[in-house]
């Protein structure tokens, strides 16, 4: 039986091709393996967090968190703080008297605790078990006065998630990656 | 036929599935709030709003804008001020820079480091406050002397001449330093002192301004207590007005305001806010007397804009001077432009 020379053309470039499609399937699978691996050394070795230059504290924090409460909280840069008697981060912008009655206070859930240090000056401290990351005090303290009060990303609760919802829905770009090692974004004292 | 009837049956399920989680899919991508500007779904309670506080009756507006905006082309600007013949001082970055009424640039002093305030004496001579010290130019910008640190947690904000005396207002110490022509310390104006009823000063950021005022007492800001203060050279106080109020135009808003001021020719005084960014006038006794601009005028036309993040908030002091003839000139910290305003002829 005579060999046909076609059928032995058609038995090498499938072969060739055989290793061509093998070749490409294992790069492919190298490729897709180190982008996992990249995305999954990159979720390990950074957490989210909220820049405080950027927010915008719209209050999205407060509702678009895949938590039931969300894992973002105000907090405080006491070394900023003007320990105002007339604090617009504690009082509402019409306040009807400027003492602690809770129809004068900002904070919709009163997690914002004021306590007298020495005329004129008084502390504010905030009940994190009180706060749901909605900003509105951020924005008075912000508008009026030093912006000492800010949003962050608490990570004893933060599930840091891959797709963060809060950051899919953040409009001013605030919401970021930064190192674990490093992981909160403080406002510092910066009188100049 | 039932085997055919079967397959087909369950082709036509499968079809479905497939279809419905493609609807599933497309409903959830568009629903998807990608860009976070359909609002938190929060109710009012938890909106801060201050439309209603920004507004102001355009009755109580005496000044309008009268000339093209100056860019000063600085990147941060921060104080003005002006000389006798009317030329216009302006500091930011890291220099002085000196601007014509119809906004040519005269010149630039060039310094080592960021400007806080400065003052022009009738003399000519140029006195800039760095954060802890204070330089003298001559009025071709020569340097003539750099005066001694005020201190290391010194924050000058304000600076004021008269005859013989140099007033400095340091926002870090919460004091006034008077000190004479050399820059020798004359005394401290401010500090606390229940003998002599003086309170001190409360300045919660650091905007703490001062002027030499023509009835011969320094004028000086105590922001904290929404009021400012007469004070003989020697440190007594001699009378306050001011007062709080977010919702009455007459006080001053927010936590520390004014946070500059001038004093017009007739003794009236121009003041500056900050958070409801606005100016407005005041007789030489306290007295309310009108606006020259509020939040719509000042920050963005038409709409009583506030400020949005905090970096922007905290450079929404703007500062002010004032020429012999009543013209204001604002120095325009968010735009880092000069405005003038001139009163109004027809609301008297």
């Amino acid at each position: 039986m005579s060999k046909n020379p076609q059928q032995e053309q058609t038995r090498r470039q499938m072969l060739i091709a055989a290793l061509r499609y093998g070749a490409l399937g294992l790069l492919g699978a190298t490729g897709g393996a180190a982008v996992f691996a990249g995305k999954k050394n990159n979720t390990q070795n950074t957490v989210w967090q909220i820049d405080p230059e950027i927010c915008i504290a719209c209050g999205n924090c407060a509702t678009y968190c895949v938590l039931e409460e969300s894992a973002v909280k105000c907090v405080h840069a006491y070394a900023i703080c003007g320990y105002c008697r007339i604090c617009f981060g504690f009082f509402g912008p019409e306040p009807a008297d400027i003492n602690e009655a809770a129809e004068n206070q900002l904070c919709p859930t009163g997690a914002i605790k004021r306590t007298f240090v020495e005329d004129p000056y008084y502390e504010y401290t905030i009940d994190e078990s009180l706060c749901m990351g909605c900003g509105k005090c951020v924005k008075g303290c912000s508008t009026f006065g030093n912006g000492s009060l800010y949003l962050q990303v608490r990570h004893d609760r933060c599930k840091n998630c891959n797709e963060c919802s809060i950051a899919a829905a953040c409009p001013s770009g605030a919401y970021k990656r930064v190192p674990a090692d490093k992981p909160y974004l403080l406002k510092r004292v910066d009188h100049v | 036929m039932k085997s055919l009837s079967a397959t087909a049956n369950t082709k036509i399920l499968i079809a479905g599935i497939i279809v419905l989680a493609v609807a599933v899919a497309i409903i959830a991508v568009v629903k998807f709030d990608t860009t976070g500007k359909r609002g938190s779904g929060l109710g009012r309670e938890f909106i801060y709003d201050l439309g209603d506080l920004g507004k102001v009756d355009p009755n109580l507006i005496l000044y309008k804008e009268s000339a093209q905006a100056i860019d000063t082309g600085f990147t941060e600007s921060r104080a003005i001020a002006l000389n006798s013949r009317g030329t216009i001082y302006v500091a930011g970055d890291k220099s002085v820079r000196k601007f014509d009424e119809n906004g040519n640039n005269l010149g630039e002093i060039k310094l080592n480091d960021a400007p806080m305030c400065l003052t022009i004496d009738t003399d000519g001579k140029i006195y800039i406050a760095m954060k802890n010290h204070v330089q003298i130019y001559d009025d071709q910008h020569k340097l003539l002397t750099t005066w001694q640190s005020l201190g290391k947690n010194a924050v000058l904000t304000g600076i004021a001449v008269s005859k013989n005396d140099v007033f400095v207002a340091d926002a870090g110490n919460r004091i006034v330093h008077h000190l004479d022509k050399t820059g020798k310390l004359i005394n401290r104006i401010g500090d606390k002192d229940k003998d002599r009823n003086i309170p001190g000063f409360i300045i919660p950021s650091p905007h703490f301004d001062l002027a030499v005022a023509p009835d011969g007492l320094l004028r000086v800001v105590n922001p904290g207590n929404h009021r400012i203060e007469a004070y003989t050279y020697n440190g007594d106080l001699e009378f306050s007005w001011g007062k709080f109020s977010n919702t009455d135009l007459k006080g001053f808003c927010g936590c520390c305001n004014p946070v500059n001021f001038a004093i017009l020719a007739d003794e009236s005084f121009v003041t500056v806010e900050k958070g409801l960014t606005r100016l407005k006038i005041y007789d030489p006794e306290g007295a309310f007397v009108g606006v020259v601009a509020g939040p719509e005028q000042l920050v963005q036309e038409g709409t009583p804009r506030i400020c949005d993040t905090a970096a922007e908030c905290q450079t929404g002091s703007f500062d002010v001077a004032v020429d012999e003839s009543g013209r204001i000139f604002v120095i325009d910290t968010i735009k880092n432009v000069v405005r003038t305003f001139t009163r109004n002829p027809q609301k008297q």
